[in-house]
């Protein structure tokens, strides 16, 4: 038999509202799916890997431990790319698509600024992994972040570097211009130079995450003598700063800001990234339980330490496991729709204090969801003989 | 300025520009003989510096499909660059293939190869992620033996330093752009070359076995290109699967500023753009990406035809 088109089509319809409608209500057998968007493709891929693997860390291990009150938490994974527009069509499939309860995400806080606002508009919670530029929680009161600031770590390797070599007077300071990131740090790291410690910022030399070549800079910043260099970049851009400075003569200090925080660079600059300081969020070496379980977890697949951008996506995943749980237990979640439990989940989640492996952290009340880290770690790297391989030792 | 830091930028420079001319040397031969923009030239420079990494037996990460996979075998550094070249020359021809010559069976407008070539790279560098991960690749340190981190060309106390690996790049780009001109100028092989370029239908009325010419035209193009991603890689290390993808905006503007085609001009065109870029101010140096356009765009108002290119004459 022939059924006309119009059937069809009705067929369908009502189908979809069916599917919808069965959609809404939460049955108890489904797991909670929480959105993961960061960066899989795009030049900051690596990053985003990393931030792969710590959350997947985390649904294993939270899973394991019965996750939500013997309800499992599901990842939603949508590629962010490493661009504004990626970002935010990650965001509206997980919002509208995946009917994720939270998301977290995205790589870079220059996606942030472009993918935040929408999950703000439609009331989702977002968890920024590794955002660390200024004015991230201000977006709006369902933005919140698991990263510190550079205003809080940065001030720190400063004084660390003075502990090392107490006759530093200039500085020389070198960031790439084309990244809000990094913008924000360098900003941060010339008013601690001048304001907080009173040192002579000697030069101030710019390049782009893209640049591979940069002699023209160095050249620069050779000419000017400093005692200290100090480099917000990205890794790859980051790591041939260091290489490049060191080959062509520089012996002083070199102080790396958050996007060097990984053994990532060691490829790169190998054994002339010896002796670089690094403002931490995160240290394979702080000792807690969950820290010790979660590096043992991430050293049994990638046999390395867990740099810090998986040590934050776990902690994301964390927070919204722990507030899904303290929720549920108020008031159960199988009884709310998705828009009251999204709207619930982000009050919850910014009232707990959690025990993770960047150590405790809770949310400012105002902005809300700043976050507060109570410890911040200095490191500097200390290479092998033959440069292939280095660890991070903490600084006091 | 002083006189040591006014020779260091032109050293800086010249070290930069030989990257570019490096990299535009494959570009600019397959121009020169086909009049196409092959595209896909930065992700065979790509996949060249993967192949030579891979033959030195180091591991791949974990994050791709091959994780933690090795070649078992350990080619000294040198071997390991020519064996990646060659790797790479082959990808050029299955690049040529499958992305142009089912277009040039077809009669297709020329527009439509520069964009199959566009498909093949973005294509190419996928693929390269799928296998090996977005990480960043080294090679092993000290590939020549102990070599010093950089050459001294000023006095003891009034260093000029230029890192070694870049004196080396200079060197090679020098030597293969000699060898592409006396290959053009002086054999058979490229006379027939320059006869196909001329008028492929004519040539091969003449007896000149046209496809056989172009691959051999595209295995050269990849060889070179392998061995610039090598160096390049040796100088900035393999920065994921994008790494050669940037060179290659970079590398139209050398060639079409030398001269579309003329392979001296790929040199100068580069060395030109690399002295031009380390020229910038300091204040403004991170801008300096646009200096390679600015120029172009002075270039192509007062001399269409590149700097060492000839005027094309209109036939009526």
């Amino acid at each position: 038999m022939r059924v006309p088109a119009t059937r069809w089509g009705a067929t369908l319809a009502a189908g979809l509202v069916l599917a919808f409608m069965a959609g809404s209500a939460w049955s108890q057998a489904q797991p909670i799916p929480i959105g993961i968007a960061v960066a899989q493709t795009g030049n900051v891929a690596l990053a985003g890997q990393e931030q792969v693997l710590g959350a997947q860390i985390a649904e294993e291990y939270f899973n394991k431990l019965g996750g939500v009150n013997g309800r499992h938490i599901k990842l939603v994974f949508q590629d962010a790319g490493s661009d504004e527009a990626t970002a935010i069509n990650a965001f509206q499939n997980l919002i509208n698509v995946a009917k994720v309860v939270g998301i977290v995400g995205p790589s870079l806080s220059q996606q942030a600024f472009a993918a935040d606002p929408i999950a703000n508009r439609a009331k989702v919670p977002v968890i920024g992994p590794s955002n660390t530029a200024k004015g991230i929680a201000q977006i709006g009161e369902y933005v919140s972040r698991v990263s510190a600031p550079v205003a809080i770590v940065a001030p720190a390797a400063i004084k660390a570097a003075l502990g090392i070599n107490p006759k530093i007077r200039k500085v020389a300071v070198m960031y790439a211009q084309n990244d809000a990131f990094n913008k924000s740090e360098t900003e941060t790291f010339q008013s601690a130079v001048k304001d907080t410690f009173k040192l002579d910022l000697a030069t101030v030399q710019t390049f782009q995450t893209t640049d591979t070549d940069f002699t023209a800079q160095v050249t620069n910043v050779l000419n000017a003598k400093p005692d200290l260099v100090i480099i917000s970049g990205l890794q790859t851009d980051g790591a041939n700063v260091v290489k490049q400075l060191r080959e062509l003569g520089y012996k002083g200090l070199i102080i790396g800001g958050n996007g060097l925080n990984t053994t990532n660079i060691f490829p790169i600059c190998k054994a002339h990234c010896d002796g670089l300081l690094i403002a931490q969020a995160y240290s394979p070496e702080f000792k807690s339980k969950i820290n010790d379980t979660f590096r043992s977890m991430y050293k049994d697949r990638q046999k390395k330490d867990p740099p810090q951008f998986s040590a934050q996506s776990f902690t994301a995943i964390q927070v919204f496991v722990e507030a899904l749980r303290a929720l549920d237990k108020k008031t159960p979640i199988a009884g709310l729709d998705l828009a009251a439990l999204r709207v619930d989940l982000n009050k919850q989640l910014m009232q707990g204090t959690y025990d993770t492996p960047l150590g405790e952290i809770s949310f400012t009340p105002s902005p809300g969801g700043e976050i507060n880290q109570k410890q911040s770690y200095v490191a500097q790297m200390k290479m092998d003989a033959d440069g292939a391989n280095g660890k991070f030792v903490y600084v006091k | 300025m002083t006189r040591t830091l006014l020779l260091q930028q032109v050293l800086n420079g010249l070290a930069i520009g030989s990257v570019y001319a490096i990299f535009a040397l494959g570009y600019t031969l397959i121009f020169s003989v086909l009049r196409i923009i092959n595209f896909a030239q930065g992700a065979v420079f790509t996949l060249g510096a993967y192949f030579t990494y891979a033959l030195t037996g180091s591991r791949f990460g974990f994050n791709g499909l091959l994780r933690n996979a090795a070649v078992p075998l350990r080619l000294p550094f040198i071997l390991a660059l020519l064996g990646g070249a060659v790797l790479a020359g082959i990808s050029g021809v299955l690049v040529e293939r499958f992305a142009f010559r089912p277009l040039r069976a077809r009669g297709a407008d020329p527009l439509l190869t520069l964009v199959s070539s566009l498909g093949v790279a973005v294509a190419l560098v996928n693929v390269i992620q799928y296998l090996f991960g977005a990480e960043m690749y080294a090679y092993p340190s000290d590939p020549f033996g102990h070599w010093p981190a950089a050459v001294n060309f000023g006095t003891a106390s009034e260093p000029i330093l230029v890192r070694s690996i870049q004196v080396m790049i200079f060197g090679v780009s020098m030597i293969m752009v000699a060898l592409l001109t006396l290959l053009m100028n002086m054999t058979r092989t490229g006379k027939a070359l320059r006869a196909v370029a001329e008028d492929p239908v004519t040539a091969s009325l003449l007896g000149i076995n046209t496809g056989r010419l172009i691959v051999f035209t595209f295995f050269v193009s990849g060889f070179l290109g392998g061995v610039a991603g090598t160096l390049v890689g040796l100088s900035v290390s393999i920065a994921g699967p994008y790494f050669g993808i940037s060179f290659g905006l970079k590398g139209l503007a050398v060639i079409v500023l030398g001269g579309l085609g003329d392979i001296p001009g790929a040199v100068l065109g580069g060395l030109v753009i690399g002295l031009a870029e380390a020229f910038v101010p300091s204040q403004y140096i991170a801008y300096r990406e646009a200096v390679p356009f600015a120029l172009l765009f002075i270039v192509l108002l007062v001399r269409p035809q590149g700097l060492l290119g000839r005027a094309v004459v209109q036939k009526v």
